[in-house]
């Protein structure tokens, strides 16, 4: 970032952003015999709360003098999700992709972000989604605060920069907390928190002239047993279809509804 | 600050003894998430023949803790100060950390709130622990006192059996809405070991500025539910679903197309994107049941769906099918039910 002619001295804010690349929900359909869900045809799309995630942080940079660098540890087809920010205004990507990461839980996908994100460099704000549609467990981007020191703000809704603090909106189950922290830091933010901007053509052009950045374990310096299913305290034991609910169906008329009443009094599935 | 380290088992598992779990205030108040938890570590902590130990943090919290032990907690150990009233992942994150560090829980489980899952991750980080997120179903192996962890993955078609068998503490986040509040025992025996914690300035965090209160809308504990969607045609026509929804004692739920176009708020959304539901009786007007709004709603234990389309999705789901306007059979309900409410009245 060598631009920045006419701030004088003024710092770059540095910015991260988490995403993953996920089966898309849309096209996930549930097997009607084993009810799991048939993700094989599924294409591969941005976890949808991190397209959020990346809009915020492209907010922040319209209005502040900042570089964003988008992230993700994944197979090498991570990278046309990773095109597809750099088309939306991110400036840089960075794939970390390696076979020793392959079947990492949220501790080694955490360290593996986190020992990137000090890799790069210099960083002011770390993006990332609330959760992740394929795993949903919103465990990462807290980790990657915890292995980095910093604090966080999750699940939020808005966030902004003012005079050299970080403040954020997060929703509760009972309220709206605004919180204000010093940089760095890291942000959470929910789906629908904002409406992402779409890609451009120029942009992607420039993407693909630009291209993305690999890291490899051997860039991280950090033994193949700390990452991946071998650095992962959790295994998972099994799986099994939950079952379904056998579903009756059972057709009622507007007319018949105090025969429906009667039912759901009956069954005790309400009380009067 | 742990810095960037893998997740080392300790070296003696034996160690690690009794059950830790996270009691989470909300306006000074024992949650009812945080109840549950004594509820969900209770079962284990019999289970093995351990202690049940409630961790607490907060301003002022002695009464607080007389609750807790009423409630069934063996031990209430409590970290309190004016500077800790407020929940905060860093200095809560450090607490806890401590507290691992001196007692060597073997399972420590917390709420899947939004501060419990902030919270959690960060914890396990600090314990090179592994975590599991949002439970539904949590018991122990004897052998080798192992958690066995369950919880619903892939918008909630399957039962994934999660263990943590090397690292410890063993770590849980437990779904809200799910696990049995235990009895209260008024001056029921239990020891109080609450203390001024020093928590180092860099450990402090964020500062709150403000906190902006709403109605605590609890769609995950909801018995019943009163979804509306598209079908609705209006936001006016949520007032109809409040209706039914106040006259069966339940909340009112909503599509995500409804809660994008600012019928309703945001935190009413039920699927994939909003909160996971699984009350008694789920009531879908005008909701055509695509899968992301199936994988919020499909654990309930019955469905009454409401829609003008005979071949709608949701009805796959349904138990019992209103194939007609909603405008006719929302109140008509309504009004069914405030009938009988009368007729009981009148008895
Ligand atoms: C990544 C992603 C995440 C998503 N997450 C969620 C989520 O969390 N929750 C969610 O709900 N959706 C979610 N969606 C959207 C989801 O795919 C559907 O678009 C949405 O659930 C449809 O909402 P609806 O049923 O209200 O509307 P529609 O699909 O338009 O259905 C309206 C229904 O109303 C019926 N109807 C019309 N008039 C009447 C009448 N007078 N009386 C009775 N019935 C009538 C129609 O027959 C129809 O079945 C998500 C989508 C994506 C891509
Ligand atoms: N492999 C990954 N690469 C980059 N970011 C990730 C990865 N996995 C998870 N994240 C980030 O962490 C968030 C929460 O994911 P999860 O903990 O899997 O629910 C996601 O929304 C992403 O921002």
């Amino acid at each position: 970032m060598g631009s920045n002619t006419n701030t004088g001295d003024f710092l770059v804010l540095e910015i991260i952003v988490m995403i993953k690349q996920v089966p898309d929900s849309q096209e996930v359909v549930i097997d009607p015999v084993t009810f799991t869900l048939n993700r094989g045809a599924a294409r591969n799309v941005i976890n949808p709360a991190d397209e959020n995630a990346i809009e915020a942080a492209l907010r922040i940079k319209d209005k502040t003098n900042a570089h964003v660098t988008v992230i993700t540890m994944g197979p090498p087809f991570a990278e046309s999700a990773l095109i597809d920010c750099m088309s939306r205004g991110v400036d840089d990507a960075v794939l970390v992709t390696d076979r020793a990461f392959a079947g990492a839980d949220t501790y080694p996908t955490g360290l593996t972000l986190a020992s990137t994100i000090k890799k790069l460099g210099k960083y002011d704000i770390i993006f990332a989604g609330e959760e992740s549609t394929d795993s949903s467990t919103g465990h990462v981007g807290p980790g990657v605060a915890e292995f980095l020191g910093t604090d966080q703000a999750s699940y939020t809704s808005e966030s902004w920069y003012e005079d050299g603090f970080v403040y954020a909106k997060r929703e509760l189950e009972d309220g709206t907390e605004v919180v204000k922290m010093k940089p760095p830091t890291l942000i959470t933010v929910l789906t629908n928190a904002n409406d992402p901007r779409r890609a451009t053509l120029r942009k992607k052009i420039d993407a693909m002239k630009k291209g993305i950045k690999t890291m490899t374990l051997a860039d991280l310096g950090m033994p193949p047993e700390w990452v991946g299913l071998r650095g992962s305290p959790t295994v998972v034991k099994s799986m099994r279809t939950i079952d379904e609910k056998k579903r009756e169906g059972k057709k009622f008329k507007i007319e018949e509804i105090p025969k429906l009443v009667d039912e759901l009094i009956e069954k005790k599935i309400i009380s009067i | 600050m742990v810095g960037i380290i893998n997740a080392v088992p300790p070296e003696n598992l034996d160690e690690y003894k009794n059950v830790f779990v996270f009691i989470e205030l909300r306006n000074g108040q024992l949650s009812r998430p945080g109840l549950e938890m004594i509820g969900a570590g209770m079962n284990i902590a019999r289970k093995a023949n351990e202690k049940l130990i409630g961790v607490m943090i907060g301003d002022d919290i002695s009464k607080l803790a007389e609750e807790a032990g009423a409630y069934g907690c063996d031990i209430v150990l409590g970290a309190e100060g004016k500077e800790l009233k407020e929940f905060k992942t860093m200095p809560y994150s450090y607490i806890i950390g401590e507290f691992i560090q001196e007692f060597k829980p073997n399972i420590l489980l917390i709420p899947a709130t939004r501060n419990g899952r902030d919270l959690a991750s960060r914890v396990a980080v600090r314990s090179k622990a592994g975590v599991t997120a949002d439970c539904t179903e949590l018991d122990i192996d004897m052998n080798g006192r192992i958690l066995l962890a369950k919880r619903p993955t892939y918008g909630e078609s399957t039962l994934a059996e999660i263990l943590c068998k090397k690292h410890r503490p063993q770590m849980a986040t437990a779904r809200p809405g799910i696990f049995k509040i235990p009895d209260r025992e008024e001056g029921r025996k239990f020891q109080k070991d609450i203390r001024k914690m020093k928590v180092p300035a860099e450990m402090m965090g964020k500062e709150i500025i403000e906190f902006i209160p709403k109605k605590s809308l609890d769609l995950t504990a909801a018995k019943i539910v009163v979804s509306g969607g598209l079908g609705l045609s209006k936001p006016q026509g949520f007032q109809i679903l409040d209706e039914l929804a106040n006259q069966l004692g339940g909340v009112v739920g909503a599509s995500r197309p409804t809660v994008d176009l600012g019928w309703i708020e945001r935190d009413h959304q039920v699927g994939q994107t909003g909160q996971s539901v699984r009350p008694d009786l789920y009531i879908a007007a005008g909701i055509s049941g695509k899968i992301q709004h199936i994988m919020g709603m499909k654990l309930s234990k019955n469905v009454i769906s409401i829609n003008t389309d005979p071949n709608a999705e949701i009805n796959q789901y349904s138990d019992y099918i209103i194939n007609d306007d909603l405008y006719k059979a929302i109140p008509a309900l309504t009004e069914e039910i405030k009938k009988r409410k009368e007729a009981k009245k009148a008895d």
